[in-house]
């Protein structure tokens, strides 16, 4: 057949079919995403203030440059950095030891693994409420226990002390996020064929070597990709720290999410709290970043 | 180089007795194959020798020294896994490496042992290369390459050809004879192929429910099968067998019929003669040309159909009459237990 030159508008309408079938999940996508977050920058750069309704309009970078000067956006940010990497760390870690002790055969293994679950099951708020009664003093017994091993010098109430403050709903996000770690690597700890472990048996390696030499290299992509994840989530996770100290003693348990959440709901700043959550963004994006490159440059394991 | 001794070893999985008294002694420098159907307890008891899966009773000793409590690592042997069990994160050279590697041998000490092991088995352009960027083959090359490389006093594989297409099966089948011959150490080698079995044994040992049925050298175990099931299990294609009955009448004088209840002859003591004459009258049914032999299926009345193998070319054609001649002194009976009446 002679190639026949088609008319611009034939070509058009070849190249638009695919985006008319896309157009309602698209046009979805946009309305519920897109705009939303596009209307939220841009709250970034403007003055709204419902404290000050007449004195609203467009103020370009002056929220940066007001942020710069607040101590407190300092050390919320500081706080996001320890609350998210204490966070994280001991979740990973003790899920991770969760993971494998799950991964033997043991007697009620199953009722132990459903019960794995739990702390997910329980709403968010009512476990805030739960362990900041557990911290404290009067009603609870860790404050107790905490002296009694010595830890503490006398059974005080940690969230109420602006040097351990963190550390309450630190606890509590761990016990938390626990269940996400073990689950997962679970999953895939149960993926790597066991005649690899029988192989390495033979070879005469140890169960410490088996374990760096075989399990790692196995879990290190699902260990990279879960701890992107929740890295992400517990930064922006205000709900435990809000419910158990509010931010306070002094803003010593402020992160940038309650920060945000304060400004815009108690403050009414919502100016203001967009620029605070389109820092929190950027430094969210970068992080993701760097984390899929070290992925890209790891050799996978194929699955 | 190592001799095993098995003394009254079982293997119990909950109720089920999966090894059920074996007793059975390698020597020194014997390519030993054990074969037997699928679920047999093979798998099982080369496990049991390798340390993999415990021991419920009895002794397995290597050089006289007892192995049932040491760990795998500690029993120098090597294993050759039916799934390689290859390292997927690991380069060809390091997977060959690994028990080096687990010891903190030197450097230098590695990388000669690898080249050497693989020089002999045909790998030095693959060093580098993952498994999955490997074929079949060569994965099995590798997998033997790490079992060399130890120098173990006892290779044992588990049907490490069973995931290979049938050409490469023949080539890795030599290729593991002429290891063996190399290295003279001994090899404990787990087939369900009666062919492989018969191909690279010193000595078969045929299990059957975990029972070993018989232990012998590949002639032994052809011409005189200790059971039916040897008789069955044994040699390809497989032994004609008929009841007494059929043959009572034209074989009257031979001494073991009186105890026999069946009768074996393998396809090529049975040759076709003319209608009327042999010891056995039937019509021929198929006729199959394989170039060197010719087989023959023939149906029998009373007997069912029986299977000759004649050398070369034949005339007979589908539906014709013929005789079946019986070569005598290599025919087989067995008692109501399937036991064989001829061996000792
Ligand atoms: N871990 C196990 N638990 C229970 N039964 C098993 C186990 N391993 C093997 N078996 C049983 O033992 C029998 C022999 O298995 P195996 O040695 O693998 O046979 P094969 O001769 O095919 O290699 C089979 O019936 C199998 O079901
Ligand atoms: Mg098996």
């Amino acid at each position: 057949m002679p190639p026949v030159a088609t008319p611009w508008r034939a070509r058009l309408a070849v190249a638009a079919e695919p985006w008319l079938y896309l157009s309602p999940s698209l046009i979805l996508i946009a309305l519920v995403m897109l705009l939303p977050l596009v209307i939220g920058i841009s709250y970034a750069f403007q003055a709204i203030s419902l404290m000050n309704p007449f004195d609203s309009g467009w103020i370009g970078l002056q929220n940066f440059s007001t942020l710069m000067d607040d101590a407190k956006f300092w050390k919320s940010l500081k706080n996001t950095f320890h609350w998210t990497l204490a966070s994280v760390v001991l979740q990973f870690l003790l899920g991770l030891g969760l993971a494998l002790l799950l991964n033997r055969g043991f007697h009620g293994r199953k009722l132990v693994q459903a019960l794995v679950f739990l702390p997910w099951a329980v709403p968010t708020f009512l476990s805030a409420l739960t362990w900041s009664w557990l911290f404290n003093p009067v009603i609870g017994p860790i404050p107790h226990w905490l002296a009694a091993v010595g830890i503490l010098s006398e059974p005080y109430n940690i969230l109420s002390d602006p040097d351990t403050a963190l550390w309450g709903p630190i606890i509590a996000n761990v016990w938390f996020g626990i269940p996400f770690f073990a689950i997962t690597l679970l999953a895939a700890l149960q993926s790597i064929p066991n005649d690899l472990y029988e192989a390495a048996a033979i070879d005469g390696a140890s169960a410490w070597q088996c374990f760096v030499k075989i399990t790692l290299p196995f879990l290190a992509p699902m260990i990279l990709i879960t701890v992107m994840l929740r890295a992400i989530w517990v930064a922006n996770f205000a709900d435990l720290i809000f419910v158990m100290t509010g931010g306070g003693p002094a803003n010593s348990t402020q992160i940038l999410s309650t920060y945000i959440f304060t400004t815009a709901f108690r403050k009414l700043d919502f100016g203001y709290a967009s620029a605070i959550a389109v820092v929190l963004l950027l430094l969210l994006l970068a992080y993701a970043a760097l984390l899929l490159r070290l992925r890209k440059s790891l050799k996978m394991v194929d699955s | 180089m190592a001799r095993i001794d098995i003394d009254s070893l079982y293997k119990r999985f909950g109720a089920e007795t999966v090894i059920n008294d074996v007793n059975l002694s390698f020597e020194e420098g014997d390519f030993i194959v054990l074969v037997g159907p699928s679920g047999c307890g093979k798998s099982t008891l080369l496990r049991m020798i390798a340390g993999l899966e415990s021991i419920s009773a009895g002794e397995i000793r290597m050089d006289g020294k007892r192995m049932n409590e040491l760990p795998p690592r500690d029993r120098d042997i090597a294993m050759v896994f039916q799934s390689y069990a290859l390292y997927p994160h690991m380069d060809v050279a390091r997977n060959m490496g690994f028990s080096m590697e687990i010891q903190g041998r030197p450097e230098e000490e590695k990388r000669s042992k690898i080249e050497q092991a693989a020089e002999v088995l045909g790998l030095n352009r693959l060093l580098q290369r993952l498994p999955r960027a490997l074929s079949g083959g060569q994965r099995q090359r590798v997998a033997m390459g790490r079992a060399i490389v130890r120098d173990p006093s006892a290779f044992l594989f588990d049907e490490p050809l069973s995931n290979l297409d049938a050409a490469l099966r023949v080539e890795m089948r030599l290729e593991i004879a002429r290891l063996h011959q190399q290295l003279g150490t001994t090899m404990v080698y787990v087939t369900h192929d009666q062919v492989e079995a018969l191909t690279l044994a010193d000595r078969i040992v045929v299990l059957d429910g975990g029972v070993v049925q018989q232990v012998g050298t590949p002639m032994e175990l052809y011409e005189s099968p200790a059971n039916l099931f040897v008789a069955r299990f044994i040699g390809s294609p497989t032994m004609n067998l008929m009841d007494i009955k059929v043959l009572a009448q034209p074989l009257g004088e031979q001494a073991f019929l009186s105890e026999a209840s069946q009768l074996g002859i393998r396809p090529e003591h049975l040759t076709p003669v003319d209608a009327g004459e042999g010891h056995l009258q039937g019509r021929v049914e198929v006729v199959e040309r394989l170039g060197a032999d010719s087989f023959i299926y023939a149906q029998v009345p009373g007997a069912g159909r029986l299977l000759c193998r004649s050398k070369g070319n034949t005339s007979l054609k589908p539906g014709v009459p013929l005789g079946l001649h019986l070569d005598l002194p290599h025919l087989h009976g067995f008692d109501e237990q399937g036991q064989s009446l001829r061996h000792a």
